[in-house]
């Protein structure tokens, strides 16, 4: 198979591109795999992908380099494809809309990728006949606005399949959008093997890891770990990450003289190597549309004690197995889960170990397996056309009641809504 | 694989011991590997410096066999470090051609090192050549530091020298250097202890930061309490006398030192990142150099000296900020081990952090001194991760 993914850029650091990457690498194994990136702002990716996975661009947003997109006056226009409820509206315009559209409705894949709710609009909507088109759902559909939800499922019954990252948000597709003749699975964000040996549970330091924003928690967290340096000063919390909340941890921290055992350590490139120097990972955030720390943390040989918040973590971990959930928010459970693997060493060591163990099944190439069955039974599907005009139809059914029911100038302004 | 490739080794086996002086003890100097010139910085007020910027005077003339494949062009050379627990560094790399081919280890010359640069500096002692050599089965290459060498105290730059082309900066990789999270295991058969932390600078590129101290007075669980600071520290290779004191030592020389009297501690710090089982003398040997690549001696003496082999001793001190009052300015806080020793700097700098200035920090507070002026007083680690203390003087019509 020819499988092309579109992503908004693949010379980010953050998990889309770093899950896209390690997807496309495991199915160049097999297939012929093209990254295209709508944007391009710098000259190399953070993450160089190999493997014969091929990477372009559509538009060159390097100031320094003669073929510079960005004073386009087609790129001063706003987009009308592109989506307004999609958050990266405001980056996309009608050069994107072009050029987006003039490589989906010529490109030669099997299989087309989009990788976040307003590309998998352009998928829906400009792809030419023949390939398969795929949406991802890196967020959830919980998360969205109601004028996103209104949009996806007029857009998507043009799809041939949605993947979450979680069941629980593909229950939540097939339940509330009900998308007609549109397979929904859930397919993890991949995590491969590190480079580094896993931790062996011996260094008493418990390590948490993401941006330091609101929901992340960092603050219960910090409160949590104050109740466990009560019982054992001799254990640590490092929390590696950046974001708009430091000032405020930093305060908290100083506020409850935690100034000798929790650290704020910045960010970290590779950070697998920064969990192998610790024997516990905590997450403790409020929400998690999946949850790649967890499962990082876990191919490094980390037990996670992980807050059972929606969506993620209770489809990663197994509680009590590989892992401990504990009530969102609550500052002495999550005390009380750090402890019980602090104060038992064989606990902790055997939890790593399952942990180890059990984070295999993100590996790249078992998540690229379902994958790839998942591409293979579409491209196969002999009544793939019939399904999709059927699709189609009943998407401008849709659309139409919604037109209706929001009045004609929605209509006219089609996925600008 | 080919370890013919060493063989100038006597026994087949790569050197691992090296001089600060580039050059393997005893090997006759092999092929193109001429000893890193000394380098000449043009600006040493500058941060890191491309290598284009430092201009490096032409290598003495001498016959260079030809050799007998062309010297590869490599790519991005990217270096993975490992820390062991004694805390010699490995360094890991894996070579790739402009095409994103991986280049054999058949096909480097020989000759190829890691060499390390001591930022700012030049002279015999600035620059350290590790050989690389093949590892068995897998096609990577590896230099390694023993913690038997000496590395002066700075920012050491890494690069990749291959024969006698210009060596070019190693990008970082994987750094493995869990075993330095609790402090590693110095070593106290040394005369000296040396720690290097492999980090990344701000250019993206790898650096080794290194300390050379002995004695050294490591700082631990520091507390800010009302009017004071508590600070739980541990003295390596001086003995902890009756005598000992801290001293703040004023940067405006117009102040005079403070002096207090230090307290020996039975128990040891149990803040994290402390070895906890408290004082202790190197459990595993030292690793050694091969015959005839002795280390040379630090600066006290015959490692195993008496005197460099005291066992680390805790220590409590005590510093009302009101002895640092009045006035505007950092203090710097050493350790004096006895009334007749020359005063130790404290630091912190066993573990795996280079930069401790914005990892460690600790809350201000507010001191009045004798007329009632309000001071601001606060603990911090320097660049180097040292130990001072900044006291600013509080506009107080600003403070409300």
């Amino acid at each position: 198979m020819h499988i092309s993914f579109l992503i908004f850029s693949a010379y980010g650091m953050g998990g889309t591109v770093r899950t896209t990457f390690n997807l496309a690498q495991a199915l160049a194994e097999q297939h012929e795999v093209e990254v295209v990136s709508v944007f391009r702002y710098r000259d190399r990716p953070f993450f160089e992908p190999d493997n014969g996975v091929r990477l372009s661009s559509l538009v060159d947003m390097r100031r320094h380099r003669p073929t510079f997109d960005g004073d386009d006056p087609e790129h001063a226009r706003p987009a009308k494809v592109f989506p307004a409820a999609d958050g990266q509206y405001k980056q996309h315009s009608a050069l994107t809309d072009r050029k987006i559209g003039e490589y989906l409705s010529s490109t030669e894949a099997d299989v087309v990728v989009g990788t976040r709710p307003g590309l998998n609009v352009h998928v829906a909507r400009q792809t030419r006949r023949g390939p398969v088109r795929l949406g991802q759902e890196h967020l959830t559909l919980a998360t969205h606005s109601a004028r996103m939800k209104r949009l996806l499922r007029r857009t998507y019954p043009r799809l041939d399949a949605v993947t979450t990252v979680t069941e629980a948000d593909a229950r939540d597709y097939r339940s509330t959008l009900r998308l007609p003749g549109v397979r929904v699975e859930s397919l993890p964000n991949s995590v491969p093997e590190p480079d580094v040996a896993p931790a062996d549970g011996s260094r008493k330091w418990v390590v948490a890891a993401g941006r330091l924003a609101p929901a992340k928690r960092y603050d219960v967290l910090i409160r949590a770990f104050g109740e466990v340096v009560r019982e054992r000063p001799d254990w640590g919390l490092r929390i590696y990450g950046h974001g708009r909340e430091a000032n405020k941890l930093r305060k908290l921290i100083d506020e409850l003289g935690l100034y000798n055992h929790v650290y704020l350590m910045g960010s970290a490139n590779p950070i697998e190597a920064e969990w192998v120097k610790g024997s516990i990972c905590a997450v403790t955030s409020s929400l998690e549309s999946f949850g790649m720390t967890i499962v990082e943390a876990m191919r490094c040989g980390l037990p996670v004690v992980a807050t059972d918040c929606p969506h993620g973590p209770k489809e990663i971990i197994r509680d009590g197995v590989d892992g401990l959930l504990v009530p969102t928010g609550d500052v002495q459970a999550i005390a009380g889960g750090l402890l019980r693997l602090i104060n038992d060493e064989g606990l902790r060591t055997r939890m790593g170990k399952a942990a180890h163990s059990a984070s295999a099944r993100f590996d790249p190439s078992q998540v690229a397996a379902r994958y790839e069955e998942l591409m293979t039974s579409l491209v196969n599907r002999r009544s793939g056309t019939l399904h999709r005009a059927r699709g189609t139809l009943l998407g401008g059914a849709y659309a139409a009641r919604e037109a209706a029911r929001l009045g004609v100038k929605y209509a006219l302004e089609g996925a600008r809504t | 694989m080919t370890l013919a490739l060493f063989g100038t080794s006597p026994s087949g086996v790569p050197p691992r011991g090296v001089s600060p002086h580039g050059m393997p003890h005893g090997m006759p100097p092999r092929g193109a590997a001429v000893a890193a010139p000394p380098l000449e910085v043009t600006s040493p007020s500058g941060p890191e410096l491309p290598v284009s910027e430092i201009s490096v005077p032409e290598a003495p003339v001498r016959a260079v066999p030809a050799p007998e494949t062309p010297v590869p062009e490599v790519h991005h050379p990217r270096v993975d470090c490992t820390a062991d627990s004694t805390v010699g560094l490995t360094f890991t790399v894996r070579l790739f051609g402009k095409d994103a081919k991986e280049i054999a280890a058949s096909q480097v010359p020989e000759s190829a090192a890691v060499l390390l640069r001591l930022r700012h500096q030049h002279g015999p002692d600035a620059s350290l050549r590790l050989p690389l050599s093949p590892v068995a089965a897998d096609g990577r290459l590896r230099a390694t530091l023993p913690s038997t060498t000496q590395l002066p105290e700075g920012r050491w730059d890494a690069y990749l020298s291959l024969a006698d082309e210009e060596p070019q900066r190693l990008l970082p990789g994987v750094h493995d250097l869990r075993a330095l999270v609790d402090g590693g295991s110095p070593s106290d058969a040394h005369a000296w202890l040396g720690v290097r932390i492999p980090y990344t600078t701000k250019n993206g590129n790898l650096a080794v930061r290194a300390w050379l101290r002995r004695p050294h007075a490591e700082a631990g669980t520091l507390r800010v309490e009302d009017g004071t600071m508590v600070l739980q520290g541990r003295l390596y290779g001086a003995r902890l006398t009756a005598t000992a004191s801290l001293e703040a030592l004023p940067r405006d020389a117009a102040a005079s030192p403070v002096r207090l009297p230090v307290r020996p501690d039975s128990g040891a710090d149990s803040g994290p990142g402390r070895a906890p089982e408290g004082p202790k003398t190197s459990s595993r040997a030292p690793e050694r150099a091969p015959e005839g690549l002795e280390t040379p001696e630090g600066p006290e003496g015959e490692p195993g000296d008496a005197d460099a082999r005291h066992a680390a001793r805790d220590f409590t001190v005590e510093l009302p900020f009101t002895s640092l009052l009045p006035g505007h300015q950092a203090w710097d806080l050493w350790l004096r081990p006895s009334a007749d020793e020359e005063p130790v700097r404290l630091a912190r700098i066993l573990d795996d952090i280079p930069d401790k200035k914005r990892i460690f920090t600790y809350p201000s507070r507010r001191v009045a001194d004798r007329d009632g002026a309000l001071h601001s007083v606060k603990p911090y680690y320097t660049i180097n991760n040292n130990l001072s203390v900044q006291v600013s003087t509080v506009d107080t019509q600003a403070a409300g």
